[in-house]
């Protein structure tokens, strides 16, 4: 069985307007989803997941490559021959039907029945919780509700695909998140391969069961949230998803590194030769931060340094550590309430648990 | 470089063997009509020579009777033949002739016609030969003694094969023909996805192809032609005679006093509607666009009515005798009043999209009110201002219903244009004046489009703010009402005067109530009102339906050339309406087209006239509409068409309905360009009245402008209230 969505080699150019050289938006990407899992295309605005996402719809052309849905070639169909549904950032809700009318008009398209419309559609505006609103015209309704027509128009039509443009980009953060919440039982609960696109790193933390960080129109790295935030193959990745410091480190043998006076070990061995160079990645809460001991050094895995910021956050404080043969680290400290607040000026020691070492080449 | 797709190679391949196919055709074609041709020419020669005198004194009073000119051929006749002890006699009827035999005679196919006349063979050589500047197929014929039968002399025949080589041409034609239409069709069904649309846009490409850029081809050509070559004497003409020159002083005159004085009223109406608190805005911007929609007389009629020669003010009241109201000043005054509303809309436009709180930050700023008048709102609403200056100036410099009549001895371009089509029947001299109008119209355009939409600094929020400081003192607030009021009291009694002017029995001289213009104007002109309703009612709806169509196009679609489809089906609106008429008449009065006196010339002038107007509307409204709602329905499973009935057509509906009103008072209206186009047959009221007022019956004339008036008005009514549910259904357009 070929996985739900495959991409082989897809490649789109735009002439560029002031004439001249063409724009690679979507550079060679190819991609696999499987059955009933939630992808999620993440880079910076321009990166060409939204170009991705819309030939996958079917409203671009590409360039090369293919498109297959299972057993399917699709990439030269038009939109609606493909077995997709998409929801849009900004709703595209039928400003002149009434919410029932907007759910049920992909059903109407595919000539079913009153009844069994009336049926499924009555069922999904149950689903999202909008079954007392059906006579709602579209500009009657919150931001939040338009979502959830959007959402059961879609999956009204179970698709094959379900697509998601920024979907919540346009909602306050509190309705964000439970919409988030509710999106990603719904896929669950019914099984739909979904792709979803966002800019937003913690909605493609939260509800991915893959993640696809793309630049410049190439993946740069695809895997869980998991992998992506532990082991991010390059500095782009590392960069883009949580914050990060990068250190440059030398390699004392295949497991640890040292780092200005400290030795730390590595989160897995490097290949690198003994003696050799390496770029660690330093996540902030990594870092756990204590008063300098009276006596001064506190053995090979600590590193000293003095507080040259703090920034009291509520849940965590930053700090920014110049660190003797480092530089300057970014630290988070958890609880800082509790733990009591450090000042500029004061002298701390650093350590860290296992670091990761990006791959070399 | 890419290398070219399969798709592309059998494309080409398949354009190429249509291409052999078509060209082996035509050489077939080609090649039989050639023997037909031969034979006749044989056929002809053989008649001829059955009856070539014996004497040689006769011969060329013969030769004289058969050919030349007006007949199918030029004869020479040769007598003998070289190896004869006499020698040639030639027999050369022109001198041209004998120069044709001293320059070709020495040619082997001449050498080889005359020794198969010798042995009694008529020959054709392949090639032509040139007499003068003219090709001619030549035939070689023995001549018979007429008692004895024997071989004479050789009759060369110079056949013109003018109808043959037009028959040729004309095949060429329709065969290339065939060819780019199979290639763009094939193209369109290999290469988009989406056929139907393809073949939409090539439909719009050949309509306006041949009902925009042909006939102004048309017209421009002509304007370098003389006697059918290539001249400039036309543009000499224009630009050296004095008269010419004058007119177009004239017209650029006018067009800056009426775009100056519009802009003034205009902004007057516009600022103390949109910028402070009065009652009855309503009021004032429904009689701010009335002049719009009013037939092009009307206001000028009135104008005559009371400050005409005969006029109840300048004569019955005031008495006056040396004043006349034709020529620039009142010509000015009847333009600023039918073309304020222009600016107005213009800057109405400008100044509500302009954010009040600014307004309010200059004043929290310490600003006294006039001081952020004159460092705020003004400085944001010159862009508009400039843009409405110039709307009027192109509207000034294309009238043409007013300056004829109220002109005087005033000269402007459009008029004059007029006169010389139809008074001294010179089409390439009204072309070139027409053209010339297009000059001070396209250079505005220009500006238009470079200069003052760069200083536009207003973002269009769509949301002008409810609270808003009145920029103006009590005192100054009461002089700009004021002096809206006297200039809304105006419009008034000019349109009053034209009521009064219908029921009056006659004007300036006896002012008692009379109905008998009402029945003079039904009694001659019932068939033109039915004419003219006839023709709105066939324009308006494929106007309005042309007009979806390439609004969705322009607005959705991408294609090659798309902004060519656009600036072509834009133009006829910006031309003067002298120009696309007489272009009109220089495109359709031959074939293929022969359209000149039917009521589809007409119908096509207007549709392809007042079609942007409805393109550029819903063309807006498509721009507002968020492209994801059309892709939404696709995604659903909607095609083509189903987005387009289901989703699309419902959004645009209020576009659509106001294309249609407007192309409807438009036909029920216009003038300038249908002055050219209208026949016997089919007449126009705009024409009618002004007809009647030529003649001086300005009664009549008023009572067709009231006709016409209410129709426009209960026609508006009418679709306002269709367009205001539909509005309604769209109201919700935007979130």
């Amino acid at each position: 069985m070929p996985a739900d969505l495959r991409i082989l080699d897809l490649r789109k150019e735009f002439e560029s307007h002031d004439g001249g050289a063409t724009v690679v938006a979507v550079d060679d990407v190819t991609l696999e989803v499987e059955k009933g899992t939630l992808i999620t295309l993440l880079g910076p605005s321009g990166c060409g997941k939204t170009t991705l996402l819309r030939m996958i719809a079917g409203f671009e052309e590409p360039t090369k490559g293919q498109i297959w849905f299972g057993d399917k070639r699709v990439d030269r169909l038009a939109p609606n021959l493909r077995d997709t549904a998409m929801v849009f950032q900004s709703y595209a809700i039928f400003p002149h039907l009434n919410v029932f009318e907007n759910v049920a008009f992909g059903l109407r398209m595919k000539r079913l029945s009153k009844e069994q419309v009336a049926k499924q559609v009555n069922d999904v505006l149950e689903l999202v919780g909008l079954g007392h609103l059906g006579h709602r015209q579209p500009s009657q309704l919150s931001g939040g509700q338009q979502q959830r027509v959007a959402l059961a128009r879609s999956i009204v039509m179970e698709p094959r695909l379900l697509l998601f443009d920024e979907p919540l980009s346009n909602l306050d953060a509190k309705l964000r998140e439970q919409m988030r919440q509710e999106i990603r039982e719904l896929q669950q609960r019914l099984g739909i391969t979904s792709v979803y696109v966002t800019h937003d790193q913690i909605e493609a933390m939260s509800m991915s069961d893959l993640v696809v960080v793309m630049n410049a129109g190439r993946v740069e790295q695809v895997g869980t949230p998991l992998e992506i935030y532990a082991r991010p193959v390059n500095r782009f990745v590392a960069d883009f998803i949580g914050n990060a410091n990068f250190v440059e480190a030398q390699v004392v043998d295949a497991e640890r590194v040292r780092l200005g006076a400290a030795v730390l070990p590595l989160a897995e061995p490097t290949a690198v030769a003994v003696g050799g160079r390496v770029t660690v990645v330093v996540r902030p809460e990594s870092l756990e931060l204590g008063p300098a001991p009276a006596g001064g050094a506190r053995g090979e895995r600590y590193l000293s340094g003095r507080v040259t910021r703090a920034t009291f956050l509520g849940s965590h404080a930053e700090y920014l550590v110049n660190v003797e043969g480092v530089g300057e680290l970014q630290a988070d400290v958890r609880n800082p309430v509790q733990l009591g607040l450090l000042q500029v000026g004061d002298e701390v020691t650093l350590t860290s648990g296992a670091l990761h070492a990006l791959p070399v080449g | 470089m890419t290398i070219p797709s399969r798709k592309f190679l059998s494309l080409a391949l398949s354009v190429l063997l249509f291409a052999a196919l078509l060209f082996w055709m035509y050489n077939a074609l080609a090649g039989s009509f050639g023997a037909i041709a031969e034979n006749h020419y044989k056929k002809a020669a053989e008649v001829a020579m059955g009856s070539v005198p014996a004497k040689d004194e006769a011969i060329g009073g013969w030769i004289r009777r058969i050919s030349g000119p007006s007949r199918e051929f030029d004869l020479l006749f040769l007598k003998g033949f070289p190896e004869d002890k006499g020698g040639v006699k030639v027999f050369a009827p022109t001198p041209a002739l004998g120069d044709f035999l001293a320059l070709n005679g020495k040619d082997p196919d001449f050498a080889r016609g005359i020794e198969s006349a010798m042995y009694d063979e008529i020959y054709q050589p392949a090639r032509r030969f040139l007499l003068g500047d003219e090709e001619r197929r030549v035939l070689f014929a023995p001549a018979h003694d007429g008692e004895t039968g024997e071989v004479t002399g050789t009759a060369v025949f110079l056949f013109s094969p003018g109808g043959f080589d037009r028959f040729l041409s004309l095949l060429r034609g329709l065969f290339l023909l065939a060819l780019v239409l199979f290639a763009a069709v094939f193209a369109v069904a290999g290469y988009s996805r989406d056929p139907i649309t393809g073949y939409v846009i090539l439909g719009l490409f050949t309509l306006v192809g041949v009902f925009v850029a042909y006939p102004l081809f048309e017209a421009v050509r002509l304007t370098f032609l003389q006697d059918g070559k290539f001249s400039l004497e036309t543009w000499k003409s224009i630009l050296t005679t004095r008269q010419y020159v004058t007119a177009l002083k004239g017209s650029i005159t006018l067009g800056a006093f009426t775009a100056t004085a519009s802009t003034m009223v205009g902004f007057l109406f516009a600022f103390v509607i949109s910028r402070t608190k009065v009652r009855g805005k309503k009021f004032f911007s429904a009689m701010a666009t009335l002049p719009i929609i009013s037939p092009p007389f009307s206001l000028t009629l009135s104008i005559i009515l009371l400050f005409g020669n005969n006029g109840l003010i300048t004569k019955q009241i005031l008495g006056l005798e040396n004043f006349t109201i034709y020529g620039l000043g009142g010509l000015t005054l009847v333009q600023t009043m039918g073309m304020f509303p222009i600016a107005f809309l213009t800057m109405v436009g400008i100044l509500e999209a302009i954010d009040s709180t600014l307004e309010d930050a200059a004043l929290n700023l310490r600003a006294t009110r006039w001081e952020t008048f004159k460092t705020v709102t003004l400085p944001l609403s010159v862009p508009g201002l400039l843009s409405s200056w110039l709307l009027v100036f192109t509207n000034s410099l294309a009238d043409f219903a007013n300056p004829l009549i109220l002109s005087g001895s005033f000269r402007v371009l459009s008029v004059e244009s007029y006169m010389e089509v139809t008074g001294m029947n010179r089409l390439g001299h009204g072309a070139a004046l027409s053209l010339l109008l297009l000059l001070p119209t396209l250079s505005a355009f220009l500006a238009q489009r470079y200069w003052v939409s760069r200083k536009s600094y207003v973002t269009v929020t769509g949301k002008p703010s409810g609270r808003m400081t009145e920029l103006v003192s009590p005192g100054v607030k009461r002089i700009l009402v004021t002096l809206m009021v006297l200039i809304v009291l105006f419009l008034f009694s000019l349109y009053g005067t034209i009521i009064a002017g219908c029921f009056v029995k006659n004007w300036g001289i006896d002012y008692t109530f009379s109905l008998a213009n009402f029945r003079e104007a039904f009694e001659r002109g019932w068939r033109v009102l039915l004419d003219t309703l006839t023709l709105a009612g066939a324009a308006t709806p494929i106007a309005g339906i042309l007009a979806m169509i390439a609004a969705l196009v322009l607005a959705r679609k991408k294609f090659p050339c798309k902004r060519l489809l656009d600036m072509l089906i834009l133009t006829p609106f910006a031309l003067p309406g002298t120009l696309v008429g007489i272009s009109y008449i220089l495109a359709f009065n031959t074939k293929p087209f022969l359209l000149t006196g039917t009521l589809a010339i007409l119908v096509l002038n207007f549709v392809f006239r007042y079609v942007p107007v409805g393109i550029q509307s819903g063309v807006a409204l498509l721009n507002q509409v968020d492209p994801a709602i059309e892709e939404a329905a696709y995604t659903l499973g909607a095609d083509n068409r189903q987005v387009f009935t289901r989703v699309t057509l419902p959004l645009i509906v209020p576009a659509f309905f106001s294309a249609l009103v407007f192309a409807f008072v438009r036909a029920m209206t216009a003038i300038s360009a249908a002055i050219f186009l209208v026949s016997a047959n089919w007449n126009l009221m705009t024409v009618q009245i002004l007809n009647e007022v030529g003649s001086g019956r300005l009664g009549v004339a008023a009572a067709y402008s009231m006709v016409l008036l209410v129709i426009v008005m209960v026609a508006f009514g009418v679709i306002n209230r269709l367009v205001g549910r539909a509005a309604q259904d769209a109201s919700t357009l935007r979130f």
